[in-house]
């Protein structure tokens, strides 16, 4: 602990061990047992902001490049119900097998493809809603409608923190995804379960840059800080709220030491920035943000979110698939780098890395030259790999087309049960009381995906 | 486990375990629905210490228990506690000295002192805020489609609130304005108060949640009641009904905000503003014209499409029913609105009504054998006799159906014909039956038109979506932006016809099933009288603040218990339900309630019967015998006072103010958080609240909240020791003149601990100053000295 001895002398340190177990409810980052042994301790998600197309990356459909063109009947398109005749629409990329497993991956993933032995496809994710709004709230809180806490906030919330040096929830977003701020708010849970949101650039995490002149300073700011909070304390020793507020300065004062040299690239070796596809000194693009999600889950950081881009210029391919292009280009060799170099460090085995979007895209439209394609929450594709996760497999399947779950729907209900039954947590029994009523992540729904436990 | 015990024996009163009784009871019989009953004064031992009435009932509990109460605090404390209290900002020194050079005995000081605060025009903004917490008070609306997503004029409502604390407005009537302004005489001049149930979120426009919302924030806010659990089941723990519910619902859905609200003041007469006023005009009736000629189109091709319309009913058939915002149409095709409302039409009829039943027979089928099992059907149609005769000869007799399409075919064309010859006067029993179908009250084509942006989701074309958005985001702009626009009440009013309310089964406004009727809850109006003055919103306001409801003043002097000690009587400060906590003095607590509403409900009188009782001016800090701390460590029996941290407005406002960098203006539109004026002033955004609100607690305004998270995180100590909003704070304080004239160090610090502090600097702060600073400081020392006493707890709380 950097500064430790001069800041928090001896009698402070007695105070706080004797207040350490009443400090419970105060400290809301103070760690927590789970429910039962996990299998993962952090979890990294990989969140594409948009929707990303389902039968364009993840999930084969060879009666769709046959019958492209040929017309299709759906009872609902764009919300709106009735009998439509659409025309299938051919994938824009072509498939193929990869690893041992020999899943099967369009090309549009060439790196993520490579990867294929190490996750578990879901081929039959189901959500709510058509609206990029109330889908991108959905998978981030369980809710279609409502601001609710975040997974992460709930993951932040039922285990607290493991390193009390850094935030138990980050963020790392370029830009405002659809819903901003509230896909990664605490909503009710306590303010300390937000996610910390961290911006590439000069200073990626607010306030953590030490604005005093130098570290002499601020150090000497801070013991003459501490020496007056002691003599505070003297006669109100036993104010859990005092301690522990004299605590947070010390926590304070260790992340602003360590926050910066997460964020510190430069011991990087050139053969991980070239497995992540990063040029040195660079802080742009997915490569940086996964080179960085690595060294948050090592420092002990719970939960883990990437947003690759934000609510325009993303996934959202109406107009044209090509545009899915480039934003394959941004994340595919990254997110491979990151499960490689995960592997290479044994951290695969206790982390576990999500990839999804808010929903997938239309088989088919409405007119047979159509570019793009729409929304579509009916089924579209996920992946999960890393602890706990039976690797090389694929879940669930989707219709001839697409269009359907066939087998093994996954609601987003029970992706989240899932997710957090992999951090040893109990969806039904980790709950918040508010407004009257027990709130949990899954609403009242939610059954842990079985088939995918390793 | 010693120390539970005998505080929970400390806690159940009267030698009865009151849990045990709870069990035995129903529901109603809870201790909270129960009336609020006159309460004699506890006697006491320790009569010199227990000066108010307060004093005695806190006192009574200490004895039984045999714990002693803490000394009076001493003046410098006193001031400092009933100054950030009462006005959310810290004494100036000249305040603290003058208090401590007042020759009367401290409790007639103090109780001056107490009304010097009160008539403060920043008690308003003090109290106000806490109200705002309740109302989910924010500036703007969450996420939206297409039109604006703030709401320009919320400020409106806040400038009410804290008025209302100012002028120290009854709170029954403060109620009745947030509710039904509209309805009160004299109201005009309230109408703004309206946001109270007008400023929540707008849930993507969904009608549903916006309503459950408003239930929420008025039953939890006002009576501690969870109602919104009420919306797809029956409470599962206190007495309250889905009937309950929807019979609210039904008074929230009868109210509905208009496009162009009223001004919040007189405009008055002056040129420039009846040049803004017919520009509006030009523009709302360019709206109006094309939502008439619209809704035009969509009435009549309700009326003379029907087989379309049954057509696409049918094509529903054996799906979920949605309700769905964005509906996505080519222009000509029949209206997805209208088809929803037919679907409903025929649904809730069911299949034994007379006009009906031969569709529902016929929907019946199996489409593949479609022809053969008709002429069954058919045949038992014909004989039965509840079908009406004309509905018999034209679409049942001539002969059996071949398909859906054929059917559907003939009830248009009976619709169609029977229409033609239509004379009211005239007609027949059966001929009224069908008319009413087309044109009653509930008729499928009679949707409501509307000139806000919810007509959008009954233009299922693009094209008229396009022409429709330009035309309303114009006037929208103009009424907000346009020059000399005046600010607004964001006001409801009541339609012209009630909605008339049924249960939604599970919640599912598509299965809309028993009716109920617009009246107040049965748990607090066992006689369910109905609500009979258009929407009932006046009749609501009248049952919440009347006789026969204890809730309002209970919910209500808990929460101002609560701000001033840190925690309620009751601690579910909106859960007065049989899961809520029950109150440490229940006695204390209707005393309290008895004495706020028999004093005509005025807030004022209730801090000063609590700021001049003996229990708000003890020490918090613990001066007493340890048993105290033992028996009760989280002082439920006050033996001393809470001390408190600063939340996020005093703590920012107290950095303005000793920094002399507060601008004390007061009212206006909000305004951003560079600006340094009182915190409460400052864009409250509901989408995206800004980290370092929610770092400090600052709740979320998605929902009413009844008290504040109160957490101690590492960010909120980066923020002081990094943001430059801290370091700008010290620096300023260094060039206030008080503080920059010193000329010894000793002066200076001196000066500067009883800006920051509050207090004399005493010889040990005076050494540690002077080894920090050395012999000669410069600025850039001296700031880090002045960071450093902001980063206190002494500063940080309060005793």
């Amino acid at each position: 602990m950097v500064g430790s001895s001069v800041l928090f002398p001896g009698l402070l340190s007695q105070l706080l061990a004797e207040d350490a177990a009443r400090s419970g409810p105060i400290d809301p980052l103070l760690p927590r047992a789970p429910h039962f042994p996990p299998r993962a301790k952090r979890v990294i998600f990989l969140y594409m902001s948009g929707g990303v197309s389902h039968v364009d990356s993840w999930d084969h459909k060879p009666k769709l490049f046959a019958d492209a063109g040929k017309t299709v009947s759906v009872n609902e398109f764009q919300g709106r119900k009735g009998d439509f005749k659409m025309f299938a629409k051919r994938p824009q990329w072509d498939f193929a097998r990869h690893g041992q497993c020999g899943t099967e991956v369009s090309s549009l993933f060439p790196h993520m493809a490579g990867c294929v032995d190490d996750l578990c496809v879901i081929r039959s994710m189901k959500s709510d809603h058509t609206n990029h709004y109330e889908a991108t709230l959905g998978i981030h809180t369980g809710s279609f409608t409502f601001a609710r806490p975040s997974i992460g906030s709930w993951v932040s919330y039922g285990l607290g923190s493991e390193n009390r040096n850094l935030p138990s929830f980050v963020v790392i977003a370029p830009k405002s995804p659809y819903a901003g701020g509230q896909v990664w708010a605490s909503d009710f849970l306590p303010g300390a379960h937000q996610g910390t949101l961290v911006l590439p650039g000069t200073e990626p995490v607010a306030n953590i840059q030490r604005r005093v002149a130098s570290n002499r300073l601020q150090e000497l700011e801070l013991a003459a800080m501490a020496k007056m909070n002691q003599r505070h304390l003297v006669p109100r020793a036993e104010d859990p709220l005092l301690s522990a507020r004299i605590k947070s300065f010390e926590t304070a004062f260790g992340m602003q030491a360590e926050m910066p040299e997460v964020f510190d690239l430069s011991k990087e070796s050139d053969a991980t920035l070239k497995l992540y596809g990063l040029e040195r000194g660079s802080t742009k693009g997915f490569a940086w943000q996964c080179l960085v999600a690595r060294r948050l889950a090592e420092r002990g950081v719970r939960f883990v979110e990437l947003i690759d881009v934000g609510s325009s210029d993303n996934w959202d391919a109406h107009g044209d698939m090509l545009t899915h292009t480039p934003l394959a280009k941004n994340v595919d060799q990254a997110i491979a780098g990151l499960l490689r170099d995960l592997k290479l460090r044994g951290m695969l085995d206790d982390t576990l890395v999500v990839w999804t979007t808010e929903f997938g895209r239309t088989p088919f439209n409405n007119a047979a030259d159509a570019k793009g394609r729409e929304h579509h929450h009916w089924v579209f594709s996920s992946w999960l790999a890393g602890a706990g996760v039976k690797p090389g497999t694929v879940y669930g399947e989707s219709d001839d087309y697409g269009i359907n779950v066939a087998k093994n729907p996954v609601h987003v209900h029970d992706f989240h049960a899932t997710i957090l039954h992999l951090m040893g947590l109990d969806h039904e029994r980790l709950t918040y009381r508010h407004t009257g009523r027990d709130y949990r992540l899954t609403d009242v729904a939610g059954d842990v995906v079985k088939g995918i436990l390793a | 486990m010693v120390r539970r015990w005998v505080l929970i024996a400390l806690l159940s009163f009267g030698g009865v375990d009151v849990r045990a009784e709870q069990v035995r009871s129903p529901a109603t019989n809870h201790w909270a629905f129960q009336p609020v009953k006159p309460v004699s004064l506890p006697k006491v031992n320790n009569t010199r210490w227990a000066h108010s009435p307060i004093d005695r009932f806190i006192l009574s509990r200490l004895e039984a228990g045999k714990l002693s109460p803490s000394p009076i605090a001493d003046r410098r404390t006193l001031i400092r506690r009933a100054t950030f209290d009462l006005i959310g900002l810290p004494p100036t020194p000249e305040e603290v000295a003058a208090f401590l050079r007042d020759p009367l005995p401290t409790e007639r000081a103090f109780a001056a002192l107490v009304e010097r605060l009160l008539a403060s025009p920043h008690y308003g903004e003090r109290w106000g805020r806490h109200w705002l917490d309740v109302a989910r008070y924010a500036d703007n609306k969450g996420y939206v489609f297409f039109e604006e997503k703030t709401y320009p004029w919320a400020w409106t409502y806040r400038e009410y609130v804290v008025q209302a604390f100012n002028d120290d407005k009854p709170f029954d009537q403060f109620v009745r304005e947030q509710l039904a302004a509209d309805q009160l005489e004299g109201g005009r001049q309230a109408l703004t108060a309206l946001g109270f149930i007008t400023v929540g979120d707008h849930f993507v426009n969904n009608t549903h949640d916006v309503l459950d919302d408003r239930i929420d924030v008025v039953t939890r806010g006002l009576m501690g009641l969870t109602v919104a659990c009420a919306r797809c089941h029956d409470h599962k723990f206190d007495p309250l009904t889905m009937a309950d519910y929807y019979a609210l619902y039904g008074v929230f859905r009868s109210s509905t905000e208009p496009m162009i609200p009223p001004a919040a003041a007189d405009p008055g007469l002056n040129e420039a503003y009846e040049e803004f006023e017919l520009v509006l005009l030009d523009k709302q009736h360019k709206l109006r014209e094309f939502v008439e000629g619209k809704h035009r189109e969509i009435v009549h091709g309700g009326r003379t499409r029907v087989a379309e319309y049954l057509m696409a009913v049918h094509a529903q058939r054996n799906q979920p029913a949605t309700e769905s915002f964005m509906l996505i149409a080519d222009k000509g095709d029949v209206n997805p609105a209208v088809i929803s409302r037919w679907r409903v039409c025929i649904d809730r009829a069911g299949a034994t009504n007379s006009i009906w039943a031969p569709w529902h027979s016929y929907a019946a089928l199996d489409e593949t054998n479609f022809a053969s099992l008709a002429s069954a059907v058919r045949e038992q149609l014909l004989a039965d006799t509840r079908v009406n005769p004309i509905v018999c000869d034209v679409v049942v007799n001539p002969s059996a159906p071949k398909s859906m399409q054929e059917v559907a075919g003939r009830y248009g064309q009976m619709f169609t014909n029977s229409e033609l010859r239509f004379v009211a006067a005239t007609a027949s029993k059966p001929e009224k039956e069908l008319h009413e179908v087309l044109y009653g009250a509930d008729a499928p084509p009679n949707i409501p038109a509307q000139t806000d942006w919810g007509f959008l989701s009954l233009l299922p074309d693009r094209a008229s979506q396009g022409e429709f958005q330009k035309l309303i985001t114009d006037l929208e702009q103009w009424l907000m932006r346009g020059p000399e626009a005046p600010p607004r009440a964001m006001v409801l009013q009541d339609l012209p016809v009630p909605f008339e309310p049924r249960i939604f089964a599970r919640g599912n406004p598509n299965r809309a099933t028993t009716p109920v009727t617009r009246r107040f809850l049965s748990v607090l109006d066992p006689h369910e009288k109905p609500f009979r003055q258009g929407s009932g919103r006046g009749e609501l306001a009248a049952a919440i603040t009347g006789p026969k409801n204890p809730l309002t003043a209970r919910v209500f002097v808990n929460r101002v218990w609560m701000h001033h000690f840190g925690a309620g009587l009751v601690t579910t400060p909106s859960d007065f339900g049989l899961r809520g906590e029950r109150p440490s003095h229940p006695e204390l607590l209707d005393w309290l309630a008895g004495e706020f509403v028999r004093g005509g409900w005025k807030v004022k009188n209730l801090h000063r019967l609590i700021m001049n009782s003996a229990v708000y001016q003890q020490v918090s800090v613990n001066t007493s015998e340890s048993r105290a701390q033992q028996v009760d460590p989280e002082n439920r029996l006050l033996w001393r006072m809470n001390p408190r941290r600063h939340d996020f407005e005093t703590l920012r406002d107290a950095l303005l103010a000793t920094s002399g960098r507060l601008d004390a203006k007061s009212g206006g539109p909000p305004v951003n958080s560079l600006t340094p004026r009182r915190t409460i002033y400052t864009f409250v955004d509901r989408l995206d609240l800004p980290p370092v609100f929610s770092t400090f607690d600052f709740p979320s305004p998605s929902a009413s909240c009844p008290q504040r998270a109160q957490t101690t995180v590492a960010p909120q100590a980066l923020y002081l020791m990094n943001n430059d909003f801290a370091s700008e704070s010290a620096a300023a304080t260094l060039r206030r003149n008080d503080i920059a004239r010193c000329e010894t160090l000793e002066q200076k610090v001196g000066r500067l601990y009883q800006v920051l502090l509050g207090r004399e600097v005493v010889e040990r702060d005076l050494r540690r100053a002077r080894e920090f600073l050395g012999l000669n400081p410069d600025e850039k020392v001296w700031q880090q000295f002045v960071q450093a006493l902001l980063l206190t707890n002494e500063f940080a709380f309060v005793d």
